[in-house]
């Protein structure tokens, strides 16, 4: 036990956990015992001996699961423990549950988790439909389902998308790059782990007395500083999630501009790698904000300051902006790497390079830079300043122009190309590009103020966000899955099965969330437990469609489970591609490769003879045996 | 997976990872405090853009409302203390470079001292104002703005405690990849004098 206690992992981490926690109490208790105040506040929003080690003990167990011991060794100038590498690499599942260096054990780690925050966030919409099947109360109260729609949209921004884009990164980033490993692998790992605690307190807000944060996964104020206590849960996990996302944004940015292997020029880096980069600049950058914003609403809540008091000077719609500030840049964060993964899927599968390469990484920065000009209209009907809207507008229809550029060059990359759809990735990306234009065309509807006055706080915006985020986000997330799959486990998944999932989903996502278009336009508003009788029709064929969209994930869990341990050996490069993950063994060696490869062109020379990406070292390619010494090319198939 | 450690084309046996080409000049600790100043100056500029509504926006009829004021000269005199922080961590810094070693600790424990005693003076200050940060929202913004600095200056304090603690047990040497535990606190350090000036001038002076 005691050596239990002395080693950094889960015991140390639980020890700490409870030995910060008791620490926070007893210093809430402590201090108010001082200034002569009731021991416990409970009345109001506060609850200072909840909040407070609900920060001190995630810290806590990080302490203790050994985030901080070389970085205290080091801060203390004592001698730091020489790396012997125990922290690389996993050679049993056992290792998926320490805290490990590795990029690609963190990219596993990231993606595993937050597919299950997916599914928890996938059981709450399920609830959600059940309850809304029929006019009237089914299943749950009000006010629960006020909490259940909450804690769905938050477990699925900031558990989910977000963080599984940095995991699928994290996994095939640095090998496309030729690194051996991000620029920063202890803070790499410090950022997974504080995922997991961002998603325990969503979820144990539920414990809270009062119940779950119920203001939305927007929390405006004044409605979020006067709720109950589950609240400051959400507050408080936000920092959390933020934290791990600013950590490992910095992390790839160092990594993609001191870390590229020799010959990787900006122009030759993978689109994939030119995603993460603008989604990086846009978190570094927005999401202080957040932060930020969810700061005064806590000390609202907790200290009585009066950020959002109207009667004290406070402003109320001040929240709105400095929250959108973050949060439409956030819808970007969101997506650009789901661009960057359709972008590798489709080229290699239709046999052809990426149309305009040089335009689809501009435009991934046109949309960084205008995603900070446009948040305003997430306002139009707020009360805001009534000159900023058309402006707001005005940026709002110029954003579509990158991304349209973006549409039209896959859509130029799939002319004429090849193509090949014997891989669900494939038909992922395919049904990405035609159900994320739907979405992107309902964006603009809503960005022109008189049709947003209309439908604002509608189940037209519920379809639009669902249709970019289920249809545009989720779907490149399953692309990126299945494509990467053999790389990572070094084994193929079922294609059948993956049909299944394919199909299903993209029946359960269009049935379910085109008819919101037009129940949204009738005027059936959003966040509201209840409806009038005229949409119950509608709504009972949505929540069928939802129901069999939820059902047909569990086909992808079984296939992934089971092709994990079972499937059929995958060899270095199912796909053929061109990009460098594809030329080691799959999964790759241990430090990804003996030597860092060199680049000698662009990553998509598809059908291009005598083109190559990328010459390795000597090892661990596909094909002929290769003499010591000797170097082989690859990277050139038609 | 162990095939992996077989090397091929080297002699060696080598077991770690290879060497990470550096293809840009700039280091990575230094991107890497660089980008992580952006991110600071990002949440400094949430609660600015509240400072914005709250004072601009809102427009009560006075700022500071009525009966309270700010020791503006008290203030401008822990910004002298704060600014000449900036020059004694260069100095440390220009010393290693030239490997005077005393030159260093000097530099960093001045440094140091005079970080302290701006901290030591703010919350001196904080005792005496007669306001708090619940009283309206001039007290919670000036609380806010004002506090978030303190964190800082209480994180670089800390950076600049381990760059002491090390250079005391004989760390860092003048080579440039020797003294970048001086070099990067330093950076943070300049970031939380020039983030004093930007919150004193909008705080206290206008
Ligand atoms: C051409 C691109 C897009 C345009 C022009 C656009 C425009 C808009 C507008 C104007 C609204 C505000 C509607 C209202 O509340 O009244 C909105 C809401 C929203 N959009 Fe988009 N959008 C675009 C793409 C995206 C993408 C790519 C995502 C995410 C992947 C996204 C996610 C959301 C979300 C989550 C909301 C609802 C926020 C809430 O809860 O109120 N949008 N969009
Ligand atoms: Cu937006």
């Amino acid at each position: 036990m005691a050596a239990a206690i002395k080693n950094p992992g889960w015991w140390r981490g639980l020890f700490g956990a409870v030995a910060f926690g008791a620490f926070g109490f007893g210093l809430v208790i402590a201090l108010r015992a001082i200034s002569d105040l009731p021991l416990y506040q409970t009345e109001q929003t506060g609850y200072p001996h909840v909040i407070v080690p609900a920060i001190t003990a995630p810290l806590g167990f990080l302490w203790g699961f050994g985030c901080f011991d070389y970085w205290l060794r080091w801060a203390a100038g004592l001698p730091t423990i020489p790396d012997d590498h125990s922290q690389h690499g996993a050679k049993s599942w056992k290792d998926y549950f320490k805290f490990n260096t590795d990029h690609k054990v963190i990219g596993v780690q990231y993606v595993v988790t937050t597919f299950i925050f997916f599914f928890l966030g996938g059981l709450m919409a399920m609830l959600i439909r059940a309850e809304l099947a029929q006019p009237g109360t089914q299943i749950v109260e009000a006010a629960t389902y006020n909490s259940l729609f909450s804690t769905h949209a938050v477990l699925m921004i900031f558990v989910f998308v977000i963080p599984v884009f940095a995991g699928l990164a994290n996994y095939v980033l640095p090998l496309m790059i030729g690194a051996p490993d991000m620029a920063f692998p202890r803070l790499n790992a410090l950022s997974f782990w504080m995922l997991p605690l961002a998603g325990i307190l969503f979820i144990g807000s539920f414990l809270a007395p009062g119940g779950a944060f119920d203001a939305g996964w927007t929390g405006y104020a004044p409605l979020s500083t006067g709720a109950p206590l589950g609240q400051s849960f959400f507050n408080l996990g936000v920092q959390f999630a933020g934290a791990s996302s600013i950590a490992t944004a910095l992390n790839f940015l160092v990594t993609i501009i001191t870390m590229r292997a020799p010959g990787m020029t900006f122009w030759r880096m993978p689109l994939l790698v030119w995603a993460n980069l603008s989604t990086s600049l846009l978190v570094v950058a927005a999401t202080p904000f957040i932060a930020g914003v969810q700061f005064m609403v806590l000390f609202d809540r907790a200290l009585h300051t009066n950020f959002f008091d109207f009667g004290a000077g406070g402003d109320v719609i001040s929240y709105q902006h400095i929250f959108w500030f973050y949060s439409h840049p956030a819808v970007y964060i969101m997506m650009l790497p789901g661009f960057g993964i359709v972008s590798e899927v489709i080229s290699t599968h239709a046999r052809k390079p990426i149309f305009g390469y040089r335009l689809m990484a501009l435009a991934l920065i046109g949309i960084v830079v205008l995603s900070y000009s446009v948040w305003a209209h997430h306002m139009f009907v707020a009360g805001m300043f009534s000159w900023l809207r058309v402006p707001m507008m005005i940026t709002t229809l110029l954003i579509a122009v990158p991304t349209g550029i973006k549409i039209f060059s896959w859509l130029g990359t799939l002319y004429f190309g090849k193509i090949h759809t014997y891989s669900t990735a494939m038909l992922f990306a395919l049904a990405f590009i035609v159900t994320f234009t739907i979405g992107g065309i309902s964006g603009v509807m809503l960005g022109m103020v008189p049709i947003d006055i209309h439908v604002s706080d509608t189940y037209f915006i519920v379809a639009h966000i669902h249709f970019v985020l289920f249809g545009g986000s989720v779907f490149t997330i399953f692309a990126g899955v299945y494509h990467w799959f053999p790389k990572m486990t070094g084994r193929m998944y079922d294609e059948k099965l993956g049909r299944v999932h394919f199909w299903g989903t993209l029946v359960g996502t269009w049935g379910t969330f085109i008819p919101m278009h037009w129940v949204g336009m009738d005027g059936m508003p959003r966040r509201v437990a209840d409806y009038a009788e005229q949409f119950g029709n509608w709504n009972l064929m949505i929540s069928a469609f939802a129901f069999l969209l939820g059902a047909v994930q569990l086909v992808f869990v079984y296939n992934m489970v089971v092709s994990w341990r079972f499937g059929p050996k995958a060899g270095a490069n199912p796909w053929r591609a061109n990009s460098i993950e594809w030329q080691v063994s799959s999964p790759p060696p241990i430090f990804n490769s003996t030597e860092i490869p060199r680049v000698v062109g662009g990553p998509y020379e598809f059908g291009i003879p005598g083109a190559k990406h990328a010459i390795m070292a000597g090892e661990g390619t596909e094909g002929a045996e290769v003499p010591a010494g000797e170097k082989s090319v690859v990277g050139t198939s038609p | 997976m162990e095939s992996a450690t077989v090397a091929v084309s080297h002699a060696d046996h080598h077991h770690g990872p290879p060497e990470a080409n550096q293809s840009s000049r700039i280091d990575r600790q230094t991107l890497g405090i660089l980008l992580f100043i952006v991110s600071e100056v990002m949440l400094f500029g949430a609660f600015f853009a509240s400072y914005f509504f709250l004072r601009v926006v809102v427009d009560p009829p006075s700022w500071p409302p009525h009966p309270y004021e700010l020791p503006v000269a008290v203030a401008g005199m822990n910004t002298a203390i704060l600014v000449s922080s900036s020059f004694t961590i260069h100095y440390a810094l220009e010393s290693i470079r030239r490997g005077n070693r005393n030159g260093l600790k000097l530099g960093l424990v001045a440094t140091w001292l005079l970080g302290a005693t701006f901290l030591f003076i703010q919350i001196n200050e904080y005792v005496h104002l007669g306001f708090s940060a619940r009283d309206l929202s001039f007290g919670s913004i000036f609380y806010s703005l004002t506090g978030l600095h303190g964190a800082h200056v209480f994180v670089g304090l800390m950076l600049l405690s381990f760059a002491t603690i090390r250079a005391f047990r004989g760390h860092f040497g003048p080579e440039e990849k020797d003294h970048l535990g001086v070099e990067v606190p330093g950076i943070y350090w300049h970031f939380v004098d020039i983030m004093w000036l930007v919150v004193f001038v909008t705080v206290y002076v206008l």
